[in-house]
């Protein structure tokens, strides 16, 4: 069983890499999960995952300069891909190898989570939008965040990706938010997954280096976090077909 | 809304309507922004939005395309980007010459949220915001961000906008395909 799923917003500031890793913890509970920090410009996994001092990180996988088990760390119950924060691996950095990086860790897991750039501004920002079976769509209800959200459903269908559901994240009025999440799920294809309450817990987390459900498992955004990957139905698939459906993926070598 | 004709201190084309609220407030502008997003031409014909500022903070608001005022006009102008912003300065007594009308009055930090969804900003927006501000118009934004629903509601029941983002959203993601080899 293999499901690969792009956690992405449009907007940046949403708690995408704080949601990517409370999700697969989550997951983890059940299923072998994968999470890649896929946000190749803008790497920040590795401070939420307590890797920032790790030599090899998937800019070198992508250079050509590991093989991508040198890259992946066994932590909080998850296999964990960071991305390091050097401009010129980066730069070194080709996106297209992620395609092979993505069909590599699909053989060897159920569930992969791709951290995505909150942009649709480049291909290789789009590009773990494209690999995905679905994207799980972070948002917070408001008015920019929404069009952005809007934008990343339209990108994915539009790329042959499913919507498996919306995350509302950050929000502050439990009252308000039923009504918003009621009308902004008339536009979306998935669900609202769940609602998770703005909470101080998540910046602690964040300074501590340590993903939310490790750090402040008993609080009401960690339970709201379980809740949305309880509502995932994680589809069943060979390994070895989806490992194919990436290498043959829509995406050409680059020129 | 009557707006004097200013001094054009800044034009251009911005992908996030962050930038020109941001320019304003760290030039301490008196005067007026004009918004034009690209997805007017598609919605309702070249319509802008107008932004004044006093001393940086903003106070009035109006959208041309439905004559609204005030946090309706605020969600009938966010959209997706680029917008093309022109900055005007005005003298205080051209300023003073628009006149007061409440019903385009918006609380400070309401622009910064909802057009750019930045609390940070809206946070220093109201905090460069004189006192008499913040008491004489409720605020719809706490320090922490929160924002009022009813703009949010307002926004999700105008399916004609929304369908226009998506519309715009699927064309540009079937261009860039060509364009970045996708097949």
């Amino acid at each position: 069983m293999v499901e690969a799923f792009a956690v992405a917003s449009g907007k940046g500031g949403t708690g995408k890499t704080t949601s990517t890793l409370a999700l697969g913890m989550a997951l983890a509970e059940e299923y072998d999960v994968t999470v890649v920090d896929a946000d190749m410009g803008m790497a920040n996994m590795l401070f939420h995952a307590g890797l920032s001092d790790v030599e090899t990180t998937l800019h070198d996988v992508l250079a050509a300069d590991a093989p991508v088990e040198a890259a992946t760390y066994e932590r909080f119950g998850m296999t964990v891909v960071p991305c390091g924060t050097s401009l010129d691996d980066f730069r070194d950095a080709d996106p297209d190898r992620l395609r092979e990086v993505v069909a590599e860790l699909a053989a060897d897991t159920d569930v992969l989570l791709l951290d995505s750039a909150a942009a649709l501004d480049s291909r290789a920002a789009v590009l773990p939008i494209v690999l995905a079976d679905r994207v799980i769509v972070v948002l917070q209800p408001t008015i920019p965040a929404l069009s952005d959200a809007l934008k990343v459903q339209e990108y994915a269908t539009s790329y042959g990706t499913d919507v498996a559901g919306l995350l509302f994240n950050k929000v502050h009025d439990d009252d308000a938010i039923e009504r918003i999440a009621d009308k902004t799920e008339r536009y979306f294809d998935g669900p609202t997954l769940a609602t998770v309450p703005d909470s101080e817990a998540a910046r602690e987390a964040r300074r501590a280096g340590r993903p939310l459900l490790a750090h402040a498992p008993a609080t009401p955004p960690a339970e709201a976090f379980r809740r949305a990957a309880a509502a995932i139905e994680v589809r069943d698939g060979g390994p070895e077909a989806v490992a194919d459906r990436f290498r043959s993926a829509v995406i050409p070598d680059s020129p | 809304m009557n707006v004097p004709d200013g001094t054009l201190v800044r034009s251009r084309v911005v992908g996030d309507p962050r930038d020109p609220l941001a320019a304003a407030l760290d030039r301490r502008l008196t005067g007026y922004a004009v918004f034009e997003p690209q997805e007017a031409l598609l919605l309702d014909g070249g319509s802008r939005g107008i932004v004044t500022f006093r001393d940086g903070v903003p106070e009035l608001v109006y959208y041309t395309g439905t004559d609204h005022g005030g946090p309706t006009a605020l969600a009938d102008l966010a959209m997706p980007g680029p917008y093309h912003v022109e900055l005007y300065r005005l003298g205080p007594d051209e300023l003073a010459s628009i006149g007061a009308h409440e019903e385009l009055v918006v609380p400070p930090g309401m622009p910064a949220e909802r057009l750019a969804g930045d609390p940070a900003l809206a946070a220093s927006t109201r905090r460069a915001a004189p006192g008499d501000r913040e008491l004489s118009v409720a605020d719809d934004s706490d320090e922490s961000g929160q924002t009022e629903p009813g703009a949010v509601e307002a926004f999700l029941a105008d399916e004609a906008k929304i369908d226009a983002i998506k519309t715009q959203a699927r064309e540009e993601a079937q261009r860039r395909a060509e364009e970045w080899g996708f097949e």
